[in-house]
């Protein structure tokens, strides 16, 4: 306990961000301009406008692209997350493994929305939002 | 969130799905979620049980698991672009002393565009600002929802038909949600509360981190099962023809919870802005029964520092009205000599159904707690509640004789989902 307690702190402390950047995508036919308030709203299930794509539970990117589009960190977002969910109101975004899975889902829908660090970025998706 | 454990299937109450998946070639793929908390939950008295709203026991000085331990499970199953099915059951302890399952939600839901859904079956029945969501620890900042409001609706879904709309207005999200249907809760004591031509009404607005709601539920109540209450009213009536005093029988009509009309209107704030939470409710419950007319309220407040949020909250319950007592005090001159005492009985009996049964009588509670996110999807949270009863017992069950005084109660609790 003691030691987790330490663990913490010092989690609290060390967090200074080791950010890569983080780009928001849709597919690339998607014409459509999409606003951050959009994108908070699809990513936090208040808005059913577009289907998201999400990155793994835990992963550096998921937690960058929450911080810095919705202002949350991963657990906040989890929180809001399981008041929709377990309220039958909204089923959390499909999670994906890698940017290039996230990519794929893109390419295979219209209407996804993902994020996917700077450099995967290709013809197959559009950058949205850098933020 | 999104983990497929077909064995956690055959726990819930799903008979919907799987009846589709056994004339379907493709079994859509479901969804199997969950929520739970287990906690320990102590006071620093023997002279009165604590327990959550309806919960027939509770706990005194030697800690227990039951007040707050619960455990839900959710499946989810998307048939189409437009269709999916949602079934949830839910264990803890409720209306009796030991830990059942119940299905807290079993609904299709038809989506017909993007701002726009419908859903029929059994959904949670939104009259609190956080009324569907409880349960879920993990989804709140204390470890549970102010009794105080809390406890004054004892229903927790509605069976029927809901409409939910979404729409933005600029920056401004608004949620729009109307239920029709009926709702039943089995109540401590062995009653039961039925709400027929029920109709809630949900309106939510967020704008950033602020959030602001009005709610009104409204339809007909009927209690059954109360055997001191129809006894009480039996009397009354006996009385009221035996001694020709027509208002003892007009006061049991006025009593009685026989499809009577009942309201609850409440209002709420949230915010969660730079670190700083707040969250406030305000109600008001009408009945037109012997079931008091009460204000409720309560205020939280916290301030998020990391992985950690300590929060204050205080709640008070108050009964604004209850029927008027109209037992006269004594017998006209040549009544039979036992009309005076059976009056004076029957009047306390009418006097103490302000302080009897589920969600009746005043307290208020001052709390403070921390929260801890210690690790992905599960946190951890401790709380100290100071508990003062008004005019008797308070919310509290299981009084020795004359208890009448404020009580801590303490509790740790680890919520988690997955």
């Amino acid at each position: 306990m003691k030691k987790m307690m330490i663990a913490a702190v010092a989690a609290l402390v060390l967090s200074a961000p080791a950010f890569a950047d983080v780009v928001v995508v849709v597919n690339a036919a998607n014409s459509e301009a999409v606003s951050k308030d959009q994108i908070v709203n699809v990513f936090l299930g208040k808005s059913t406008a577009l289907t998201p794509i999400d990155q793994a539970d835990g992963s550096a990117i998921r937690g960058e692209f929450y911080k810095k589009v919705a202002d949350k960190d991963a657990a906040q977002a989890k929180a809001l997350w399981s008041k929709l969910v377990f309220t039958g109101k909204a089923t959390p975004p499909k999670e994906v493994s890698s940017s290039a899975d996230v990519k794929k889902a893109i390419a295979a829908n219209p209407k996804a929305i993902g994020y996917i660090e700077k450099s995967a970025v290709d013809a197959t998706v559009k950058v949205v939002l850098t933020p | 969130m999104n983990k497929s454990l077909l064995v956690a299937m055959l726990a819930l109450p799903l008979a919907v799905s799987s009846a589709y998946a056994q004339d379907s070639f493709t079994i859509p793929a479901v969804k199997v979620s969950g929520f739970g908390t287990g906690a320990l939950t102590m006071t620093n008295t023997d002279d009165a049980e604590f327990g959550r709203a309806n919960q027939p026991r509770g706990v005194k000085k030697d800690p227990r698991t039951g007040v707050d331990s619960n455990l839900g499970l959710q499946a989810d199953m998307t048939i189409n672009s437009w269709l999916s099915l949602t079934g949830q059951g839910l264990v803890r302890k409720d209306a009796e002393d030991d830990f059942g399952a119940e299905a807290t939600l079993a609904f299709a839901k038809a989506k017909v565009n993007d701002e726009l859904s419908i859903r029929v079956g059994r959904m949670g029945v939104p009259v609190f600002m956080i009324s569907e969501y409880r349960n879920v620890g993990y989804a709140n900042n204390f470890v549970r929802p102010p009794q105080e409001m809390y406890s004054q609706v004892p229903y927790n879904n509605i069976d029927g038909i809901d409409a939910v709309w979404q729409h933005a207005f600029g920056a401004t999200n608004v949620t729009g949600q109307i239920a029709v249907g009926r709702s039943k809760a089995s109540l401590a004591g062995n009653l039961e509360a039925e709400m027929k031509s029920l109709v809630v009404l949900n309106l939510v607005a967020e704008y950033g981190p602020f959030t602001a709601r009005l709610g009104r539920a409204q339809g007909k109540m009927t209690i059954t099962g109360a055997t001191s209450l129809d006894g009480l009213l039996g009397s009354l009536r006996t009385a009221g023809a035996g001694y020709r005093m027509p208002a003892l029988i007009q006061l049991a009509n006025d009593l009685v919870a026989d499809s009577k009309k009942a309201s609850f209107t409440s209002a709420g704030l949230g915010m969660d802005w730079n670190n700083i939470i707040g969250q406030a409710e305000y109600a008001k419950r009408k009945a037109d029964n012997y079931v008091n007319d009460t204000t409720s309220w309560y205020v939280m407040g916290g301030y998020r520092i990391g992985k950690f949020l300590p929060y204050y909250s205080h709640a008070k319950l108050s009964v604004d009205s209850v029927v008027a007592n109209t037992v006269p005090g004594a017998c006209p001159a040549g009544y039979p000599a036992a009309c005076t005492p059976t009056l004076r009985a029957l009047s306390a009996g009418v006097a103490s159904l302000r302080n009897s049964g589920t969600g009746q009588g005043e307290q208020s509670t001052d709390s403070v707690g921390l929260r801890w996110d210690f690790s992905s999807s599960v946190d951890l949270k401790v709380q100290i509640d100071r508990v003062t009863p008004k005019n008797g017992k308070g919310l509290f069950v299981n009084v020795n004789p004359g208890f009448n005084h404020a009580v801590t109660v303490g509790t740790v609790a680890v919520d988690f989902v997955f």
